[in-house]
Order: structure tokens, then C-alpha cells, then sequence
């Protein structure tokens, strides 16, 4: 299996230990990530608010490079990569005007988006093209015994227009990929909340609590970890946790891990391995609790 | 015979508690025509709103397992499938001050909705006996948004609202501004876009939960962008969601790629961010996830990126 591969702006720095747990994950699987070269920032769900055709435009680049490597699909590890590429996809796809117009500049700088490959994210690729079947088949370390709570983030549902790889409002794709690995999954309130990371410096105080709100529901419900398909949910519910602590009473520590993190465990890697020392709300007491793969 | 379980939030003024009611199944009705028949057959003290039954009115709107519908055009197979469930919970929409048992209050929100100017201010170019024509492209940009029937599921499902309830306003106020701001025949859109301005439009979240369960699929959050977009060309641009916006419109220009680690200094200063975020920094550069001498370099291909942001700007003109 094989795939263009789009990492996202914080692979390369805050979320490094993602770009770490994905290449581990991916070659213990056997699927190829052929990173592109030249790849952008997505505009991160910013970018449109100031022009929105050149939101459309940088993306339409970044498929058009991926449609060079003679692809089927191109792959990222983070929801809002996710959903802007394939907003820029769904209107070059269905506005003629709009893809003539955007390819004017594409031609001008020598590339053209054709409209031949796919994005997906790797929770998709796992189910649609993996099998969970065959996932089940690879791992060495069943999560037996460790209690997860999946943190979707919006971005992978919604618009389900644009997303739609399943039902928006009951998800099922996160418990069937723990489950596959052995693990237990509790439901929470706050399964398909918002983390609230893009706004997180305008609405800073709203932001703070509501990732109180997002750690207590699934501690509450008597989860060890968190797991997230989205580097940006993780870092607004790692990194941000100790100053959304300041503005509750009770405690709100919650560890929070990258999707391919838990693949990584019941593939046998070490946490170490897989870069989760990284974090800031430390997860390794909790994975040691029910489970520790060494 | 088949069953739904329904759990339905009452409340009496005072008190709230949830009760259970069972229907025999029917292939083929709405949201509506169970809560009527429960009504009807059951327990005549059940309130909820509802007039049009033909998603005109706007009166219907409930939550059901958590997630809002019009109940009037809501076929119960599509709930059932959804949830995967023949038991369903009822509960008022949120973010609305409620009454009794499903029926919320709406007059605050029309008082709110005043701050946004929700009438046209006439242009210049028309007048009573010439009248106020529109070309059809012209028509067409308030086409989606006059398609609003003040459901408010929009409001119900906004997850600023729920945390931010007398800052924020309700996304279909934000289509309403939208839709007299965009009006070719409005000759003042400043006077709508202003007060949106003014009331937190930058703490959208983008969780895009309004787009997705407006029954009538306005574009609510393109609408918000472009509210975003005119506020920055009428000059406001000293504020955190602008410099923030800006600051990944400017990295992807210079460099292709985002700086983590200037974001908070381009967003919010040097100052402030010295006063609010050193904790943070600090334990982000511990755990190596800032690296303050980490500099992204130019992207393979950068020329060609810019010369995208000067066509875009060219094609603008
Ligand atoms: S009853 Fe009028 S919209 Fe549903």
C-alpha cells in the first residue's frame, strides 16, 4: 500500500512525536508514505477568512504535487489538513469555474490539479484499504485491560459534505480501531466535543474551559487516556492542560494520545518508541496502570 | 410489535426530570408525527411548538440523543439508523432559556438580533418610484441566506455559545448580518458588519456543528468567513483573529510552511505574549515541542507559491 503523505505544520515541530509514531506505525505495517515535496501549510482554517480563493488555490498545489506521484490517494494525520485539502477538492471537483480558474495559476508555475487522487486520513486508510482484519492480525501487545476514551475532534466529521466517511453525529470509526488493538473503550459526554483550538487565542478563556470540560467527562467516565485522530486536539488538550487546570477545583489530568501512539503500543513499540514522553500531561503512569508493552 | 422508547426532558417552570413513553413503531413518519401521537394518545400535559409541518415555520426544533432536528422533516427511520437505536431521548434545544417540557423562548433572541441592524439601509441608487433592482448574481447572494427559518439549531448545536451565551451571538444572527451585508441594495453593509465585529466574531470556533445540522444548508460558515474577510478590508485589523489569520496568510507566503514558534508573538505581541504564555513556552521548549532556534526554511517550489498570492491578488482586482 502506498501513499502520498501530507504531515501538516506541527509534524514538524510541536507534534514531532506524531511524525515519529506515523512512520514507525506505517512501516510496521507495510504501507508506504511518500511525503511531498514542497507540501504548504493547509491554511489551517485561517487562511480563508482572508482570501478565500487562495485557501483554495495552496491546496489545489498541494493535490496537484500528489497527483505527480501517480497516487490513488493522499494521506495526513490530521483532521483540519484533512478537511481543508478536501474542501479545496470538492470545489475544484464541482465548480468549473472556480478549477478553471485555479488552474490558470497552477499552469502558470508549471502544475495542473487533474482531480485524480483521493485524500484520506490514516483512521479512514485503516478501515477502507488496511481492514481491520488485517490490523488485528499485526498486533503483538493487546491493549487488554486499557480504558479509552476517543476524542474525534470536528474536523474529521463535519461538514459531513465535505467529510462523510460516516455518520457525523454516531462515529464509530475510533472504538473500531481500539477495539482491533484489544483496548476498552468508555463512552463519554464529550466524545464528539470541540477542542476549541482554533480559536484558542480570541476566545482564550472560553477555550481554557472548555478543555477542562473536555478532560473531566471522559476522567469522569473512567478513562486512562484520551486518543485523538487530530494533532491539534492533542495539543490543545496536552499542552494547554495545566493552564486549563487553573480554572477548575477538582483535577482535570488526562493524558492525551496520538492515534497511531496507540497503534504503536499494540504493535510492541515502547512509548519511548514512539515519542509519547513528549507530551506534556505525562501518560505513562496511566499506561502502566492497566498495561505497558515492555 | 416493535416499540420506540422515547425519554422526554420535562420541565414545569421549577422542576426538570426526564419520562418515559413507548410507541409502537410506524414505518415511514416523522419526528413530529411521535411526538403528536404521545401527545394525543398518551399525555396531554406533553408541550411542544410546532405549526407549519412543512419546515417553513421554525417553530419544531428538538434535540434528540443529543444532536438537534427539525422535528416537522425529520423522518424517524433516518433517526433510528442514525442512532442505531430504537430508544431516543428528547431534550429543548440548547443555549435557549426553556418554558416548559420542549418549548424555548425566543424573545431575547430577537433582542439580541437587533444589534446587528436585521433591516435594510437603502442605497443611494434607487428610490420609491424607481424601485431597488438587483441583477440575478446579485439575487443569488442572498438566495441561501434568506433561506432561514429561525430554527435555531444552529444556536443549539454552537459549541462558543454554550461556553460564551451573552458575548457571542447565535449563528443566525451572524447569517442575518450576512444577509443585509451582502445586499446590493443595502448602501451601509458597515452597519451590520460592525456589531458583529464588536460581539466576539472571532471566537467562532470553526467546530462547524451549524453547518452541519441547519436543515436548510446555509453556508453559515463561509458566511462567517466572509464577515471576517470585510471586517479586515474595512481596517480592523488590530485585533487577535486578524493578526492571527494574517499571520498564517503571511509564513505560507514567505515560507510555505507555519512558525510555531512566532504564532503567539505575531497574534497577540511581544508584550502580552510575555505576560500570558512564558509557562507555556516554557514547558513546550522542555519537552521539545518549541524550538526557539528552529527557523522553518523555504519550501521546494516557493517561488511558485507566491506567484499563486500574486495571481490571486491579480484575479481579485
Ligand atoms: S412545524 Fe414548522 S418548521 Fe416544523
Amino acid at each position: 500500500m502506498k501513499y502520498a503523505f501530507f504531515p501538516g505544520c506541527t509534524l514538524e515541530s510541536a507534534a514531532e512525536e506524531l511524525m515519529i509514531s506515523t512512520k514507525k506505525v506505517a512501516s510496521a505495517l507495510g504501507i508506504e508514505l511518500i511525503e511531498l515535496n514542497g507540501w504548504t501549510c493547509c491554511g489551517a482554517s485561517h487562511i480563508q477568512d482572508v482570501d478565500d480563493f487562495l485557501a483554495t488555490s495552496i491546496n489545489a498545489r498541494n493535490i496537484a504535487l500528489a497527483e505527480e506521484l501517480g497516487v490513488d490517494k493522499l494521506l495526513t494525520v490530521c483532521n483540519t489538513c484533512t478537511l481543508m485539502l478536501r474542501t479545496s477538492k470538492l470545489k475544484m471537483d464541482k465548480n468549473e469555474k472556480l478549477n478553471t480558474k485555479v488552474n490558470t495559476g497552477l499552469n502558470n508555475i508549471g502544475l495542473e490539479y487533474k482531480g485524480t487522487v483521493e485524500v484520506t486520513h490514516l483512521l479512514w486508510a485503516l478501515i477502507e484499504d488496511y481492514g481491520l482484519e488485517n490490523l488485528k492480525k499485526t498486533v503483538r501487545v493487546p491493549l487488554k485491560g486499557l480504558k479509552v476514551a476517543n476524542f474525534y475532534g470536528c474536523h474529521i466529521l463535519m461538514p459531513p459534505n465535505i467529510m462523510g466517511f460516516e455518520n457525523h453525529m454516531n462515529p464509530r470509526s475510533m472504538e473500531l480501531v481500539a477495539e482491533a488493538l484489544g483496548a476498552e473503550c468508555v463512552d463519554f459526554d464529550q466524545r464528539l466535543g470541540c477542542c476549541g483550538f482554533h480559536a484558542v487565542f480570541p476566545a482564550q478563556k472560553e477555550v481554557m474551559n472548555m478543555t477542562g470540560i473536555n478532560c473531566l467527562s471522559p476522567k469522569d467516565a473512567g478513562a486512562d487516556c484520551i486518543v485523538t485522530p487530530c494533532p491539534l486536539c492533542q495539543m490543545q488538550l496536552d499542552a494547554y492542560q495545566p493552564d486549563a487546570q487553573k480554572g477548575f477545583n477538582e483535577d482535570i489530568t488526562m493524558p492525551i494520545l496520538h492515534l497511531p501512539q496507540l497503534i504503536g503500543l499494540a504493535l510492541g513499540f515502547s512509548p519511548e518508541e514512539l515519542a509519547i514522553n513528549r507530551h506534556v500531561v505525562d501518560a505513562i503512569p496511566a499506561l502502566s496502570k492497566g498495561f505497558l508493552p515492555v | 410489535m416493535e416499540k420506540i422508547s422515547c425519554k422526554i426532558k420535562r420541565f414545569n417552570g421549577s422542576e426538570a426530570w426526564y419520562q418515559e413513553y413507548e410507541v409502537p413503531y410506524e414505518k415511514g413518519k416523522t419526528i413530529l408525527w411521535l411526538l403528536t401521537t404521545i401527545r394525543e394518545e398518551q399525555d396531554p400535559t406533553l408541550n411542544f411548538t410546532s405549526a407549519c409541518r412543512h419546515a417553513i415555520c421554525g417553530s419544531c426544533a428538538v434535540r434528540i440523543n443529543g444532536n438537534a432536528f427539525l422535528a416537522c422533516n425529520t423522518p424517524l427511520d433516518e433517526v433510528i439508523e442514525t442512532f442505531d437505536t430504537m430508544t431516543l431521548t428528547f431534550e429543548p434545544l440548547q443555549n435557549f432559556e426553556v418554558v416548559k417540557d420542549l418549548v424555548i423562548v425566543w424573545e431575547p433572541k430577537m433582542e439580541k438580533m437587533k444589534k446587528v441592524k436585521p433591516w435594510l439601509e437603502p442605497t443611494a441608487n434607487g428610490s420609491k418610484e424607481t424601485g431597488f433592482l438587483q441583477t440575478e448574481e446579485e439575487f443569488h447572494q442572498i438566495a441561501a441566506p434568506t433561506d432561514c427559518i429561525l430554527c435555531g439549531v444552529c444556536a443549539s448545536e454552537c459549541n462558543q455559545l454554550t461556553v460564551n451565551q451573552d458575548g457571542y451571538l447565535e449563528p443566525f444572527i451572524l447569517n442575518r448580518a450576512y444577509r443585509f451585508a451582502v445586499d446590493s441594495r443595502d448602501g451601509s453593509p458597515e452597519e451590520h458588519l460592525r456589531p458583529v465585529l464588536e460581539n466576539e466574531l472571532w471566537k467562532c470556533l470553526h467546530c462547524m456543528q451549524c453547518v452541519s445540522k441547519c436543515p436548510k444548508s446555509i453556508p453559515l460558515t463561509d458566511e462567517i468567513a466572509y464577515l471576517r474577510s470585510e471586517t479586515m478590508k474595512m481596517g480592523e485589523m488590530n485585533n487577535q483573529g486578524a493578526k492571527h489569520a494574517y499571520a498564517f496568510h503571511d509564513d505560507v507566503k514567505k515560507k510555505g510552511r507555519l512558525n510555531e514558534t512566532m504564532l503567539p508573538i505575531k497574534t497577540d505581541g511581544l508584550v502580552h505574549t510575555a505576560m500570558t504564555k512564558v509557562p507555556f513556552a516554557l514547558r513546550m521548549i522542555k519537552k521539545g515541542k518549541i524550538n526557539p532556534f528552529h527557523f522553518p526554511k523555504e519550501v521546494e517550489g516557493i517561488a511558485g507559491v507566491r506567484a499563486l498570492y500574486e495571481y490571486a491578488k491579480e484575479v481579485k482586482d
